[in-house]
């Protein structure tokens, strides 16, 4: 039996298996992608400084030190089932089963689908889909794409898409109805918008300091959309189905007034030879359900996610969680839990010498300082809503012993 | 295309229209749905339309999204085979 | 065709000469390369269509890309279906779909 399994070899869970080895414990990870470093591998962006953040290269530094530590890494392994041991956990997977003291789920997020008719057809695909093809593959997942969903994803993997030589004609509002909700409202997305205020150059900061409200500002959004690097941003159209035979062909589109009614008479179809879809993200908590933790439903962290303390534990014992399984944030805030989760893991087996208290509490205050600094808010409130977590966590946990 | 016709289970092809229809006639939760229309019964365990049934459901009288997960995961979460399932290693 | 690989990238590099290997789709020959999962190398040589509803024979292409839809799933040298996605490709790699088998008479399929 070994120390921990990390399912998950992105920065939260290479970042855990790195503070439990450097305390001596015999660690592995597993991975179902075909290498390791999970979504950070995509990612590519410009900090304001001017300096660009490497996704790739960031991955490797980690992966280079889990193995310098000793750690076990296995790439294009799935878990399909897990069951608690008396002293520990056991790890059923498509290479082989692992028993061990510990279990840190690090499984990340999925996308959440925007259903837009049409969108079943080749050429579609999710927009984390276009990052991982562009910048991981080095493939362009077609010539001229559409964009449908406007956030901070969207917007940012398209210039991930225009620097693979991908021309970007379009990013618009999912068509209005019972399952776009808020998505496809343009005061919301203005809303959203307005946080997007470190992607410089300036024009989006100077276009939002000019609005007083996410309101004003949707009625008053230009109807051919702001450019940013060459791209039009629109928050009065909508796309309204995919159309193509056998694959993409277009995305027929509608204008929409600043409250999100379709204006009659404005309906064209652009060309396109791929659509990618933007809803935003979701805690991939599988795993945590099939092990059988409780789950608290929190829309500021993207769904349904494992209930659990600030030292990352949640309520069945030796099992840890940590990344965007545990709400959706960045991958600076993801490794920064993973290494608490790390230390705490390490801590529960008696692996940390001296001031083993300090240095989890130290790990827990980083986190959220990490956050605090963190350049793009994917979602407001989400410090408030893990406070609010952790006390459900603690609550719950009086409860079944007072039972 | 009219907005029933929008596939919402990709795997089983089950559109807004199936589900709207369940939800209305039956006054159903999420995973009644699932038992009834085959939404998140497919190859990928419901791990891209589960969100949405649930929002649906609530948006369409059912009951509110709740704390616990509605449709339940069931083992094996990946496809796996007899071999690997009897103790063959590769 | 253009090539739809990113060989020059301004920030990420240009790409190493990597090894060119030979892979088969439905019986069709590809250029792939090491390093190329089955997804990237067909989506590469500008195939998208990897497989069809069993039940309502629509065409179905990647979606999510990171072996979470289900949706590229393909069958392997005869034997096992993996997802394209996930699958680093190898030489002589003989893949193939369920394009050509008919759908389902259950559901709307046709025999």
């Amino acid at each position: 039996m070994i120390d921990l399994v990390v399912v998950g070899a992105g920065p939260a869970g290479l970042g855990a298996a790195i503070a439990a080895a450097e305390n001596g414990l015999k660690v592995c990870v597993l991975d179902e992608f075909v290498k390791p470093g999970g979504r950070l591998l995509g990612q590519l962006h410009e900090e304001p400084d001017g300096k660009w953040v490497n996704g790739i290269e960031e991955a490797q530094k980690l992966h280079s030190r889990a193995i310098e530590l000793g750690v076990n890494i296995l790439c294009g392994v799935s878990v399909y089932d897990l069951i608690k041991l008396p002293t520990g956990w056991c790890v059923y997977t498509t290479d082989k089963t692992i028993e061990s003291k510990c279990l840190l789920l690090a499984t990340g997020a999925s996308e959440t689908p925007l259903p837009i008719p049409g969108w079943t057809l080749p050429g579609v695909m999710s927009i984390g889909a276009a990052q991982v093809m562009g910048n991981v593959h080095r493939v362009k997942p077609g010539e001229k794409g559409i964009i449908i969903g406007v956030n901070v994803l969207s917007v940012a993997i398209a210039r991930e898409l225009q620097l693979c030589g991908v021309h970007i004609e379009n990013i618009l509002l999912p068509k209005p109805g019972i399952t776009s909700g808020d998505s496809a409202n343009p005061e919301k997305m203005m809303e959203s918008l307005l946080r997007l205020t470190h992607l410089a150059p300036s024009p989006l900061i100077r276009f939002g300091g000019k609005w007083v409200s996410p309101k004003l500002g949707a009625r008053l959004f230009p109807k051919n959309g702001f450019k940013m690097w060459g791209i039009p941003i629109q928050l009065r159209k909508t796309a309204l189905e995919i159309v193509g035979e056998k694959q993409v062909e277009g995305v027929r589109i509608a204008d929409i007034s600043a409250t999100g009614e379709i204006v009659p008479g404005t309906e064209k179809v652009i060309d396109a030879d791929f659509v990618c879809i933007a809803g935003g993200l979701t805690p991939m908590s599988e795993l945590a359900a099939v092990a059988g933790c409780s789950f608290s439903y929190v829309p500021e962290l993207g769904g349904h996610v494992p209930l659990h303390n600030e030292y990352m534990q949640t309520n069945l014992g030796g099992l840890y969680v940590a990344g965007n399984i545990t709400g959706i944030e960045s991958a600076k805030v993801a490794r920064a839990q993973g290494k608490v989760a790390g230390l705490s893991i390490a801590r529960e087996l008696n692996a940390l010498k001296d001031h083993a208290d300090e240095k989890v509490s130290e790990a827990i205050a980083q986190t959220i300082e990490t956050r605090r600094n963190a350049l793009i808010q994917f979602q407001p409130g989400i410090e408030e809503a893990r406070t609010e977590l952790h006390y459900k966590f603690y609550e719950s946990a009086e409860k079944r012993i007072s039972i | 295309m009219s907005e029933n016709r929008t596939v919402i289970c990709r795997c089983e092809e089950i559109t807004l229209g199936e589900i709207k229809e369940t939800v209305e006639r039956f006054q159903c939760s999420s995973r009644e749905v699932k038992l009834r229309t085959r939404a998140g019964m497919g190859p990928c365990g419901g791990r891209t339309c589960r969100g949405m049934i649930d929002r649906l459901v609530e948006q369409l009288g059912g009951p509110a999204v709740s704390n616990e997960v509605s449709l339940s995961y069931r083992p094996p979460v990946r496809p796996v085979s007899f071999g690997v399932l009897g103790g063959e290693t590769k | 065709m253009k090539s739809m690989r990113v060989n020059d990238h301004p920030v990420l590099g240009s790409l190493e000469k990597q090894k060119k290997i030979n892979i088969y789709f439905d019986g069709q020959p590809y250029v792939a390369y090491e390093g190329d999962t089955i997804a990237s190398a067909l989506l590469a040589s500008g195939v998208r269509t990897l497989r069809k509803h069993e039940d309502k024979d629509t065409p179905r292409g990647i979606y999510c890309n990171i072996g979470h839809c289900f949706e590229c799933r393909v069958q392997l040298n005869g034997k096992n279906t993996v997802r394209a996605c996930l699958t680093p490709v190898e030489n002589n790699m003989k893949i193939e779909s369920n394009i050509s088998l008919s759908p389902t008479s259950l559901k709307g399929g046709t025999l």
